[in-house]
C-alpha cells in the first residue's frame, strides 16, 4: 500500500477577501512525482506555497482547512514555519541564486541550520549538494565565482542543489522551466526522475507534456477547484472530467 | 493600408515636431545651468585663489641682545616677554632714514603684521646664536598691504578711496622698486583658525570643527536611521500606526532646519547642559536633521531588492531576521550609503541650526575633541562676510572654495560607492 507524505483537508485560501482556492482535497505520495496543472491563476502556487507555509509571509492572505505532513498538522502553533521550511524545500519560478560565490549559495542552508561541524564536513556536502544537482562536473573549477554568473538552466540546478543541502524530505517546485530553453528543461526533468528516489516532489507546470513526463499523479486545478486527481496515465488518456478534457485537449487554458 | 500609411505619415512629421521641441528647451536648460554654474565657479575661483598666497616684506632684522636679552640671561621667558615690535620697527625704518615723525613711524612699522613677532620669537629660541646677528628675513605684511599688492589698480585711486595714505604708498613703491615685496604660499590659511586680522585668519579651525561635527553626526544618525528603516520596511506590521510613523517621518525630512537647531537649543544646551558651541552639540543636531533622509533612502533600498532573494533565503528556513542581515541589507548597503553621504553633505552645508546652539562664537583655536569651542566651515563663511575688513572678502572666497572641495569630495565617495559595490543580480 502507498504512504501518503501530505494531505492537504478542505483546504481554502483567501487572499484579503477573495477566495483564491476552495476546499482543496489532495493526497500526495512518498517519494512519487505529483505535478499540478491548470490554466494561468487557478491556483496551483498557492497551493503550493501553503505546503511550506510561503504564505504566511504575504500580508493578507490567510488559509482554512489542515495540511498533514507524515499525520501532523503543519499550521499547529507549535510548529515553527523555519521548521518546516527546512524539511519542506523550494524552488522557484525564476531561478533566484543569491549574489554570491557558487558555493556560498548551496553552504548557506548548512551554516544557518547548523548542519555540519568543520569546514570539510561543509566542503563536502556541498559538493555533494552539486553533484546531486547534476552541476558538479560543469562548475567544478569555478565554485567560487557568482552564482548568477551561470546560464539560465545551471543557475535552478544550483537552486536545486541549494534545496537539497539540507536534506528536506518535500521538494515543492513552482515552473522550474518556464524560463529555461528545452535543453536545459531536459535536463531538469532528468534530474527530477533522479530525485524522485530519495524525495517526495510536487511540482507546478503548465507544460502537460512535462506533467506527463515527470510525474506518477497528477491533479487538475481550475479557478481555485481541484477538478481531478489521479494517475498521470489515466489523467492524459482518459480524463473522467468535461474541464479536464478540454484543458488537456487545449479548449480552455 | 494605403490610407492608414497615409495617416500615419502625417502624425508621424507632428510627434517628430514636438520631440524636437523637446530636446530643444532640454538643451537649453542644460546651457543656462551649466552657464550659472561656471559663473559662480569663476568668480569664486579668481577672488579665492588669491587668498592663497600672502605678501612678504624682506628686512634686514637685527637681533638687539639690549631689547631681547639685556641681562644676557638666555632665558625663553626672558626672550618670549622682549618687544620684538620695536625690532621690527628698527628694521623696517632702517630703510627710510628720513621718516622722523613718530605717527608716520607706528604707520610705518604697521607694514607688518604682527604674527611676525611670534615668528621672531620662534627663530631666537630654536637657535640663540643669532642674538646680536643681523639676518635678511621676509616676514608677513599686514593685510592692508597684502590687499594693495594683490589689487595693484588700487594704486591709482584717490587717496580717500585707498587703504593707505599717499606717503604710504610712496613707502610701498620704494619696497616694490627694491624688490623687496613678494608672494609666497600662505601658510596660515591651512593651519590657522579664526583670527581678528585678515592676514593670520585660517580654515583648519572650522574644517576640524565640521569633521568632528559631521563625525558626531554619522556616529548618530547611520546606525539608528538603519535600524528605524529596517524595522518599518522589514519587521513591523502594516498598520495605522507605522503608517503614522511613515507619515511623521516624511514630514520630520522637510522641516526647516533653524526648528532642529531651537530644539537643540532647548533640549541639548538648556535641558541636558551640553557645551555651548561644542561639535558634540551640532552634531546631534545635524544628526536630527539626517536622519529621516537616511532613513527614506534605507527604505527605498531596501524595498528596491527583489523578493525573489527573500524568497530564495525564507525558503531555505532562514528567519526573517537572517534573511534581512544577511541579504537583504547587504545587497541594499550602496543605496543606504550613497543616502548616507548625501545626507552627510547636506549636514556639512548647514549653518542655521548651528547658529542657534552657538557655534557661531569667534573662536581662534582649533578644536581638539567634539567637547571644544567649535565652528563650521559654512558658519566661518558667514562670520568672514560680515566682517568689515576688506582682506576678508578673499578669504570668505577660498572659503567657500574649501566648503565646495569638500562636498565635491564627499559626492564623488557617493559615486565611488555605488559604482564599486553594486551587485548585478
Ligand atoms: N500575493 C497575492 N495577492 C493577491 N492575490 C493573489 C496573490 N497571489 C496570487 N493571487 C491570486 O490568487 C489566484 C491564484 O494565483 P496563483 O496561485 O498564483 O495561480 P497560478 O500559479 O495557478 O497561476 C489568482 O487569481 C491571483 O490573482
Ligand atoms: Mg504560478
Amino acid at each position: 500500500m502507498q504512504k501518503n507524505k501530505i494531505e492537504a483537508k478542505k483546504v481554502s485560501v483567501f487572499y484579503n477577501d477573495k477566495k483564491a482556492l476552495n476546499e482543496i482535497t489532495l493526497s500526495i505520495p512518498e517519494k512519487k512525482v505529483t505535478s499540478l496543472i491548470g490554466p494561468s491563476g487557478c491556483g496551483k502556487s498557492t497551493f503550493l506555497r501553503c505546503i511550506n507555509r510561503m504564505n504566511d509571509t504575504i500580508e493578507g492572505c490567510s488559509m482554512t482547512g489542515r495540511i498533514l505532513i507524515d499525520n501532523k498538522d503543519i499550521n499547529e502553533k507549535s510548529l515553527d514555519p523555519v521548521l518546516l521550511r527546512a524539511r519542506v524545500g523550494m524552488v522557484f519560478q525564476k531561478p533566484n541564486p543569491f549574489p554570491k560565490s557558487i558555493f556560498e549559495n548551496v553552504a548557506y542552508g548548512p551554516k544557518i541550520h547548523g548542519l555540519t561541524q568543520s569546514s570539510d564536513e561543509l566542503n563536502e556536502l556541498v559538493e555533494e549538494s552539486l553533484k546531486k544537482a547534476g552541476l558538479f562536473s560543469e562548475i567544478k573549477d569555478r565554485i567560487h565565482e557568482p552564482g548568477t554568473s551561470l546560464s539560465g538552466g545551471q543557475q535552478q540546478r544550483l537552486c536545486i542543489a541549494r534545496a537539497i543541502s539540507i536534506s528536506p524530505e518535500i521538494i515543492l517546485m513552482d515552473e522550474p522551466c518556464s524560463a529555461l530553453d528545452p535543453i536545459a528543461t531536459a535536463k531538469i526533468e532528468e534530474l527530477i526522475d533522479e530525485l524522485a528516489h530519495n524525495f517526495t516532489i510536487v511540482i507546478v507546470t503548465h507544460s502537460m507534456q512535462q506533467a506527463a513526463r515527470v510525474s506518477k499523479q497528477t491533479a487538475f486545478f481550475h479557478m481555485g477547484n481541484l477538478i481531478e486527481v489521479g494517475k498521470t496515465d489515466s489523467i492524459f488518456s482518459n480524463p473522467s472530467e468535461k474541464k479536464t478534457q478540454d484543458y488537456i485537449t487545449g479548449k480552455i487554458g | 493600408m494605403t490610407k492608414n500609411f497615409e495617416k500615419i505619415n502625417d502624425s508621424l512629421i507632428k510627434r517628430q515636431k514636438s520631440e524636437k521641441n523637446f530636446k530643444l528647451f532640454g538643451l537649453i536648460g542644460i546651457i543656462c545651468a551649466i552657464s550659472f554654474l561656471i559663473i559662480i565657479l569663476t568668480s569664486i575661483i579668481i577672488e579665492g585663489k588669491k587668498a592663497f598666497v600672502s605678501t612678504y616684506i624682506k628686512l634686514d632684522v637685527f637681533f638687539d641682545s639690549k631689547i631681547i636679552d639685556p641681562d644676557n640671561t638666555k632665558e625663553d621667558s626672558v626672550i618670549k616677554s622682549a618687544n620684538f615690535n620695536e625690532i621690527i620697527t628698527k628694521s623696517i625704518l632702517e630703510n627710510f632714514p628720513e621718516v622722523t615723525d613718530r605717527k608716520e613711524k607706528i604707520k610705518l612699522s604697521t607694514f607688518i603684521s604682527s604674527s611676525a613677532e611670534d615668528e621672531l620669537i620662534k627663530l631666537i629660541i630654536l637657535d640663540k646664536a643669532l642674538i646680536d646677528q643681523k639676518k635678511e628675513l621676509w616676514l608677513l605684511a599686514s593685510s592692508t598691504i597684502d590687499v594693495i599688492h594683490k589689487n595693484p589698480d588700487m594704486l591709482n585711486f584717490p587717496e580717500d578711496e585707498r587703504l593707505i595714505d599717499d606717503k604710504e604708498l610712496k613707502w610701498f613703491q620704494w619696497f616694490l622698486s627694491e624688490e623687496k615685496i613678494k608672494f609666497s604660499a600662505n601658510k596660515n590659511f591651512f593651519s590657522n583658525a579664526d583670527s581678528t586680522e585678515p592676514e593670520q585668519a585660517g580654515i583648519w579651525g572650522a574644517f576640524v570643527g565640521s569633521f568632528l561635527t559631521l563625525f558626531v553626526t554619522l556616529i548618530l544618525s547611520f546606525p539608528i536611521a538603519v535600524a528605524a528603516g529596517v524595522f518599518l520596511e522589514e519587521l513591523a506590521p502594516k498598520n495605522k500606526f507605522t503608517d503614522f510613523i511613515e507619515v511623521n517621518i516624511n514630514n520630520l525630512a522637510a522641516v526647516p532646519s533653524i526648528i532642529f537647531g531651537l530644539l537643540g537649543l532647548a533640549i541639548f544646551l538648556n535641558v541636558m547642559h551640553l557645551p555651548r558651541s561644542a561639535p558634540i552639540v551640532g552634531g546631534m543636531v545635524l544628526a536630527l536633521m539626517t536622519l529621516p533622509t537616511i532613513i527614506i533612502a534605507t527604505r527605498a533600498s531596501l524595498r528596491a531588492v527583489p523578493p525573489s532573494i527573500r524568497e530564495a533565503a525564507i525558503g531555505l528556513g532562514a528567519t526573517k531576521f537572517q534573511t534581512v542581515t544577511h541579504h537583504v541589507l547587504p545587497l541594499s548597503m550602496p543605496g543606504i550609503s550613497t543616502g548616507t553621504i548625501i545626507g552627510m553633505s547636506q549636514a556639512l552645508g548647514e549653518s542655521a541650526p548651528l547658529l542657534m546652539i552657538g557655534m557661531v562664537a569667534f573662536i581662534v583655536d582649533s578644536p581638539g575633541s567634539i567637547f571644544d569651542s567649535a565652528t563650521v566651515l559654512p558658519v566661518q563663511i558667514y562670520l568672514w562676510k560680515s566682517t568689515a575688513a576688506r582682506g576678508f572678502v578673499e578669504l570668505t572666497a577660498a572659503g567657500v572654495m574649501v566648503l565646495l572641495s569638500f562636498l565635491v569630495l564627499m559626492n564623488a565617495i557617493a559615486v565611488y560607492v555605488r559604482y564599486k559595490f553594486e551587485k548585478k543580480w
